[in-house]
């Protein structure tokens, strides 16, 4: 009987706070892993696409490059040439040291194959003499290899923008995840406090009002202290020693 | 207030918190499923299943055991066991999300522990093992009723048990169980859980992975209807499946106490039962008329139109909900006849929801009294079922019953067309939901879903759902309690 009120108060609210705790954890576990998805996100994906980007924008320069030099403006073209290619190996070799997505080492040994071939002929457009056979060349073959490699990296940017836009939707999911269990925890925790004070009401405050009003309306000539209360703790203990007293009273007397 | 009439709170919650923790087993092996698969319903079930072993225990640190509960309490045990089951069910959709919103993730829940079957997803199969397992699951708790399970396993004396019985069944389904509360819950689990299991065995022998046929026999013997994959049971195209699964529905469909003493080579058993008999009767005579309807249509060949006639009619017959064909395309004759088995339903005593072919059975004996009346006024006509004499009062109440059921069909009906879901659609959901039977017509036929019907109209069929397990009377019967006793 002893300190049972103490541990059944105890205990009703170690529940609650242990509901607390665990919805606390899983929001926590949820937004560690949510902000995990967006460093990755960034660093795995949009990483490559910049490095994508660069590598059009390279490509695009180089062919206006050799388009100057193909126009006798040879130093001027070969400046933008030699710019633009230190350009895409640069763009080109962050793509290499960032592979995150299946296949896309592949799609990279392609680009790689696909520029060399491109950067021969562009150094064999510059040893062509005659202006029409230079135009000639590039319209047959340069431009074509030039197309090849801006297909391939164009396929590496769209590669990741997919993946990226896949990821942004796990993301809003996750952040879903990581909400939820605060959400419910809250109506949880408002329908346990509920069941809680409903309990003490009816186990702690019920019978503790019913005895004080015994006591207020114990008569002298009652032999002893008449409640309802049935529950095996302190207030029936407290109810005990009164009638205790009365009979040790009596008995004085 | 005397003892019958009494109603304790703290009570109540107590034996609540006893479904929750039944609740929170299933939630934890579905979990567990998740572990092995590594998804991302882990978190959503395991919480679940800790709100439900918090709130399940809760009461128990306070209030003292109870050897007896008044007949109101014991309604409100089932009735509120059964919300609060529902509520906690819609917990782990809606914390996982996708297609899951507030009223979507209620849908489910409430669909699935009512064994209703019908369901608002459009991608069934991008949800995680564990959600499927819990989704399962809940047509298996919800099958034999959530209290049954409790009932079983309850420490307490014989007539709270008895009292809770009495409000967790009819009146009509206790005819063919000759036993004491205990023995009538326990013949009930014992063969609840040997189909389940017999069907998962045979299934997975049939080439169905461990997986797919636990979660199909749960929503096979629960009269369920929810599969793992978008098409159903058409998704396995396999006529040795669909055979096997046709017979565990026409066995759920059929009263439990009648199957256990056919099972142990009793006298009274299924094959002596004349409603046993009409029923098969009735369900075979639907499977010829849709087949030779079909096959005369063009529909299909001669085999298919068997194939897909016999399973579409015993699925709705059974109140099961798995399909293996599109029916929405099927001529007009084939779709009155599928209403009428979604009208009639299975029978008593079986896990199947609705109006119960027991009923109508009933229906049409007392009208042949009441003709026997008219030709012979003094004439004293007793109705016999399987050579039990039914009261007055329970025919009475069954014909009752079936006008209450009727005038709430025609109420969702009218509710749905407010909200501008077409007649069809509107008419065939509300008999499909209140039967407990999950595919109807129109928009939410047997491959389609419920995705389309507005948020109102969704709730409504929820409680359509709750009206049609819980078998209205129980709720008329809250309704009066409270008025009497608050």
């Amino acid at each position: 009987m002893r300190n049972k009120l103490k541990l059944k108060i105890l205990a009703g609210f170690m529940l609650l706070v242990s509901l607390l705790i665990v919805a606390g954890a899983i929001s926590i576990f949820e937004f560690i892993s949510l902000s995990r998805s967006f460093n990755s996100l960034i660093e795995d994906n949009y990483k490559s696409i910049e490095a994508s980007r660069t590598m059009l924008e390279a490509l695009e320069r180089k062919d206006s490059g050799l388009l100057l030099t193909l126009l006798d403006q040879s130093d001027d073209g070969q400046k933008i040439i030699k710019s633009a290619d230190s350009a895409f190996m640069h763009a080109f070799s962050i793509a290499v040291n960032n592979v995150t997505e299946r296949d896309e080492d592949k799609l990279l040994e392609k680009i790689d194959q696909r520029y060399d071939i491109f950067k021969n002929q562009v150094e064999l457009a510059t040893m062509v003499k005659s202006g029409g056979d230079k135009m000639n060349f590039y319209h047959n073959e340069i431009y074509y290899a030039f197309l090849d490699v801006k297909h391939s990296v164009n396929e590496l940017m769209v590669l990741n923008q997919n993946r990226m836009y896949q990821d942004a939707s796990l993301l809003k999911e996750k952040s879903y995840r990581a909400i939820m269990p605060g959400i419910v925890a809250i109506i949880g925790a408002v329908v346990f406090s509920l069941m809680l004070s409903f309990f003490i009401s009816k186990y702690f405050i019920s019978p503790l009002s019913e005895l004080a009003e015994a006591i207020r309306t114990f008569s002298r000539h009652d032999k002893q202290l008449k409640t309802n209360i049935r529950s095996e703790d302190e207030i029936k203990r407290i109810e005990m020693e009164v009638n205790n007293l009365i009979a040790r009273l009596t008995k004085q007397e | 207030m005397t003892q019958n009439t009494l109603i304790r709170v703290e009570v109540i919650i107590k034996f609540i918190g006893f479904v929750l923790l039944f609740n929170a087993v299933f939630l934890l092996i579905a979990a567990s499923i998740s572990i092995y698969h590594k998804e991302t319903a882990l978190l959503p079930l395991i919480f679940s299943g800790l709100i439900c072993v918090i709130f399940g225990l809760f009461p128990f640190i306070f209030v003292e055991q109870q050897d007896d509960i008044s007949f109101p309490e014991g309604l409100l045990i089932v009735v509120g066991g059964w919300l609060i089951t529902c509520l906690i069910g819609m917990l782990p959709y809606l914390m996982w999300g996708g297609e899951f919103s507030l009223i979507n993730a209620w849908f489910e829940s409430v669909s699935g522990f009512t064994t209703t079957g019908s369901s608002i997803l459009n991608d069934i199969e991008i949800l995680p093992y564990g959600l499927l397992f819990w989704r399962s699951s809940t047509h298996w708790i919800g099958g034999v009723g959530v209290i049954m399970f409790v009932l079983l396993i309850l420490p307490h004396a014989t007539s709270s048990r008895l009292t809770l019985l009495n409000a967790e069944m009819s009146e009509l389904s206790k005819y063919n169980f000759r036993y004491k509360a205990r023995k009538i819950i326990r013949v009930l689990i014992i063969v609840y859980i040997g189909l389940t299991i017999i069907q998962s065995l045979i299934l997975t022998l049939a080439g169905m992975s461990l997986f797919d046929a636990v979660n199909h026999s749960f929503a096979t013997i629960a009269t369920g209807g929810f599969s793992t994959k978008n098409f159903s049971v058409a998704s396995f195209d396999s006529p040795v499946i669909e055979t096997i699964i046709i017979f565990f529905m026409i066995l759920s469909g059929i009263h439990f106490g009648l199957l256990y003493r056919t099972f142990t080579f009793q006298k009274e058993n299924i094959f002596r039962s004349p409603t046993v008999r009409a029923f098969i009767l009735i369900l075979f005579s639907g499977v010829i008329l849709v087949s030779a309807k079909l096959y005369f249509s063009d529909v299909y060949g001669i085999w298919d139109s068997i194939r897909y006639g016999a399973f579409q009619v015993i699925s709705l017959g059974t109140t099961t909900g798995f399909a293996t064909a599109d029916s929405a395309h099927w001529p007009a004759f084939t779709h009155i006849i599928l209403i009428y088995f979604t009208i009639q339903c299975a029978m008593v005593g079986s896990t199947s929801g609705g109006l119960k072919f027991d009923r109508v059975f009933l229906f049409f004996k007392s009208l042949r009294k009441q003709l026997i009346i008219l030709q012979h006024p003094r004439a004293v006509v007793a109705i016999k079922i399987n050579n039990w004499h039914i009261s007055e009062n329970l025919e009475l109440l069954t014909l009752v019953f079936i006008i209450l059921y009727l005038f709430t069909l025609f109420i969702t009906t009218v509710v749905l067309t407010f909200f501008d879901v077409d007649l069809y659609t509107a008419f065939s959901a509300s008999i499909a939901t209140i039967g407990n039977v999950g595919p109807g017509f129109g928009d939410v036929s047997s491959l389609s879903n419920y995705s389309t019907i507005p948020v109102a109209g969704k709730f409504m069929l929820t409680i359509n759902m709750i009206l049609g397990r819980l078998e209205i009377f129980n709720i008329i019967a809250l309704i009066m309690i409270r008025k009497s006793n608050f």
